[in-house]
């Protein structure tokens, strides 16, 4: 890399020993500009920094620029002022109430008018600063600082400062409360770890050094939108309150809700003069909306039936690069998969590429059986990817002292997943495997959500949906340590809790990549589960709107969306 | 005749009692948690211990069932658990829409498939006849699902001439909702008309081989004259009643044609509630659609007797 280095210089200058040790990552060429730009806005530091200090070492700053800019897609005409955006989303599964909400049609909603400490841009892939203006760790990650932006109104007028932010998180951390944020916080947060500091400045006290906490306040944690102190999260649904650009305007239970811009709105205006959504309870009909010209967006969609989307060029895709995936574990405590053996001749009879090309429509890509993929800076791009070798997996198996196994699989009726199932059975049975499927509806497939209580978590093979997420901590904790909640593979390594323990703590990327890298490697050899493929994030839109900035979480923002004549 | 609708009505109330009982033990059996469907299958196990006790899923059935059943007496349906909003509001919303699509469905397919069955049975054997069996029998045959996105492909998404989907937007005046709900009632017709003209068809050709209707046609009688007094009256008993067997139907099981129409009816929230075991939205809406459909056996039965003089409700008793 060339360097300018008195500019350098002058940037390194009041720069944190971490902060300076990203710039050394950078010049020395051990991170991409783009892991700089991701691993840098983890640790607070502002995007006109990033831009200038790539500027610096010689890498184009055009582009840096694009990752600095505000949040949009380009192209979809000219941005005119005006027009009502009708938007198709999934029904809210439940009310709108920000500590429970579990759903995508519900966290569609609270992204309307609340927003976060941190957005979490699935099209940047970078961290920017939303409610708080700057973030950074302690020496060891334990303690997080968040500066909060200052003049932020909520929608009822007062003013937001650190009370309320305190308010929000002591709420979602407490485990006396039905807090679907719990799930991300127990053992990273408690109530007493949320500390007001001054007036504009939040202290997080961790249990445990996190590397990767400000994902876990960022937009990835969908509940934990800034609300008012000592709002009522069970009624917040009359209100919507939040400090968001657009403010309540309408909502009526599994028919819709309406939106207007917040006159007092901290950052640049809305151009719609306003958003109206419209709910649906299945895909087909939001594409024949979208057809009919009853919505102008699809507030996001899976190709499994979207072929009247995906093969048209009448409409405007945006495809985002998501963690979504689908795990099939094998219970490695029970014969015949306690052999890493037959657990490695599955997962070489799968023909992944022909799943995301006939599943997908190739909106996606290949995993390697680890939850470390294109999403996430921290991969370890290095190990080498797993093929389909059919005489390799019926070797395996011989070698485990197998000629043939009988398993049953269990899966829920989701997307693409029993065909998903049907796929892996037929690819399965060319290596010797006999498969036979359990297809449930979802709420008999997760039963209980407890060991013993739930095909989930208790079947010989089991087929489940994992979300996007930010950072694959809670891939790589909840599914595969030995206290893992969601252990369906009941696998059980100490090496590799001691690996996961270090990797959530690392603050830095070389050292989090090198963990990755063994973690890699220990999951290949054991294969406890099988990844197949990660699956693309994708909204859909009418020509003439642009300017959505949707993520792969089912959140949509519509600050800089337009409508065009 | 007001001792015949009082004891019915008294029937009503036991066999709805007996019902709620039935949807509320017999949903227990069902897999899944209220709570957990509301925080979905990861959320932390104290996370739903907190929801379950909020909702007050802790206490023993009976005093579940009790806590329930006393204020529903009072007229206070309850708080939807996935909703945590008042039932009321929100399942006299679904009931209204689920009421306007099966009267548009009724009053298109009641005289079109009686008419229908009437000029078969008028010309059995003959041409007219087979075409209107095969077209019926068809049309039945053919799921909801299919014909409604035939529907939605070729007259709201290729011709636009109607809308996709059949919630009209608030406010419309009353053909304007009429025209949205076109659509989604054609599938409906589609599966009920077969059915009914079956009836009227076979009633009216019974009839018309009847002694009465060759006695009016040996004395002279017109035979417009004779169809209308003697063959018509007789033949449509059945169908009356086939008619009102299927309100329970178009009332709450349309959830197939809801969800392609984007129409929120009872049929989505029964189901949904089902789903989620939100046992205080499924409980109503259930005993909603046995409300309407109690109430429109009755009117049946009330029809049938003016029908027919020879059944006078006493004897029923």
């Amino acid at each position: 890399m060339r360097r300018s280095n008195s500019e350098l210089d002058r940037l390194r200058q009041g720069r944190s020993e971490l902060e300076n040790h990203y710039i050394d990552e950078l010049v020395a060429g051990n991170v991409s500009r783009r892991d700089f730009l991701r691993r840098g806005s983890t640790i607070g530091m502002s995007m006109p920094l990033l831009g200038a200090i790539l500027a610096a070492c010689g890498s184009g700053s055009s582009s840096s620029k694009s990752a600095a800019g505000g949040s949009s897609n380009s192209s979809g005409g000219t941005p005119t002022k005006g027009g009502t955006l009708r938007v198709a989303g999934v029904t809210p599964a439940a009310a709108v109430n920000p500590l429970t909400v579990a759903d995508a049609g519900g966290l569609l909603m609270l992204n309307q008018t609340g927003e976060f400490l941190i957005f979490d841009s699935n099209l940047k892939l970078a961290l920017q600063p939303m409610l708080a203006l700057s973030w950074s760790p302690n020496n060891d990650g334990s303690v997080w600082t968040f500066k909060l932006r200052q003049g932020v109104k909520f929608h009822n007028g007062a003013a937001m400062t650190a009370d309320d932010v305190v308010y929000t998180f002591q709420q979602l951390s407490d485990p006396k409360n039905a807090s679907n944020a719990l799930s991300t916080f127990t053992g990273v947060l408690t109530p007493s770890g949320v500390k007001k500091v001054d007036q504009y400045t939040v202290e997080f006290h961790l249990e445990a050094p996190n590397g990767n906490f400000p994902y876990l306040v960022s937009s990835d944690n969908y509940n934990a939108i800034i609300v008012p102190k000592g709002t009522d999260f069970a009624k917040w649904q009359k209100t919507f309150v939040g400090t968001g650009a657009f403010k309540y305007g309408s909502y009526t239970q599994n028919v819709g809700a309406s939106f207007v811009p917040n006159p007092d709105y901290w950052g640049t205006k809305p151009l719609l003069s306003g958003t109206s959504f419209k709910f649906y309870s299945a895909q087909g009909p939001m594409i024949l909306g979208l057809q009919g010209n009853e919505v102008d967006v699809v507030s996001q969609f899976v190709p499994a039936g979207a072929s009247a989307l995906l093969n048209s060029s009448s409409y405007k895709i945006i495809k985002l690069n998501s963690a979504n995936h689908r795990e099939l574990s094998m219970r490695n405590d029970q014969p015949p998969f306690n052999d890493p053996r037959v657990r490695q001749a599955l997962a070489y009879s799968l023909d992944r590429a022909g799943m995301v090309s006939a599943l997908l429509s190739g909106d996606g890509h290949v995993a390697n059986d680890y939850p470390f993929g294109p999403r996430f800076p921290s991969t370890d791009t290095s190990v080498a990817q797993r093929a389909q070798d059919i005489a390799k997996a019926k070797q395996l198996l011989q070698a485990a002292g197998h000629t043939s196994v009988s398993a049953t699989l269990a899966t829920e009726i989701y997307q693409e997943i029993p065909q998903l199932a049907q796929v892996i059975k037929a690819d399965a049975a060319k290596a010797g495997f006999n498969i036979n499927l359990k297809i449930e509806q979802q709420s008999a497939y997760y039963g209980k959500a407890t060991f013993g209580n739930s095909d989930w978590l208790d079947s010989t093979l089991s087929l489940v949906d994992y979300g996007d997420r930010g950072v694959p901590n809670v891939f790589l904790e909840a599914p595969l340590t030995s206290s893992g909640p969601w252990n369906a593979a009941h696998f059980k390594n100490k090496t590799y809790d001691g690996l996961v323990k270090q990797y959530v703590a690392a603050t830095d990327l070389q050292t989090q990549k090198s963990i990755a890298g063994k973690i890699e490697q220990l999951l290949l050899n054991e294969t406890p589960l099988i990844i197949p493929y990660w699956i693309d994030g994708l909204t859909a839109s009418t020509p003439n709107v642009g300017g959505l900035n949707p993520t792969a979480i089912a959140q949509l923002y519509l600050n800089t969306a337009y409508k065009s004549a | 005749m007001l001792r015949f609708i009082l004891k019915r009505l008294g029937l009503a109330l036991i066999t709805l009692w007996i019902l709620s009982v039935i949807v509320f033990f017999a949903g227990q059996v069902l897999p899944g948690d209220p709570a957990r469907a509301i925080l979905g299958p990861l959320a932390a196990p104290q996370a739903v211990h907190a929801l379950r006790h909020q909702l007050g899923l802790d206490q023993s059935l009976l005093s579940q069932y009790w806590n329930w059943i006393s204020s529903f007496v009072k007229g206070d349906p309850g708080t939807s658990y996935q909703y945590q909003a008042p039932i009321g509001p929100i399942l006299t919303a679904a009931l209204g829409r689920s009421l306007k699509l099966a009267a548009l469905a009724f009053v298109i397919v009641v005289p079109l498939s009686i008419f229908a069955g009437i000029v078969a049975a008028l010309n059995v054997g003959r041409p007219v006849d087979r075409t209107i069996s095969v077209v019926g029998l068809s049309g039945t045959t053919v799921p909801e699902f299919v014909s409604g996105i035939i529907l939605i492909v070729v007259f709201a998404v290729g011709l636009g001439w109607l809308p996709v989907s059949a919630l009209a937007p608030p406010g419309s005046s009353f053909l304007t909702q009429i025209k949205y709900l076109i659509l989604p009632a054609i599938p409906l017709v589609l599966v009920l008309f077969g059915y009914i003209m079956r009836m009227a068809r076979a009633g009216t050709v019974e009839a018309l081989e009847s002694d009465y209707a060759r006695t009016a046609t040996l004395k002279g009688l017109p035979r417009g004259v004779m169809i209308r007094r003697h063959v018509l009256r007789n033949s449509l008993l059945p169908t009356i009643t086939v008619i009102a067997t299927q309100t329970g139907y178009l009332i709450g099981g349309l959830v197939v044609v809801e969800v392609l129409f984007r129409y929120p009816g009872l049929g989505q929230l029964v189901a949904q509630a089902a789903t989620n075991k939100d046992f205080p939205m499924l409980e109503a809406g259930v005993l909603t659609i046995g409300i309407v459909y109690m109430l429109v056996t009755l009117i049946a039965d009330i029809g049938f007797s003016l029908l027919n003089p020879r059944i006078r409700l006493s004897a029923v008793e």
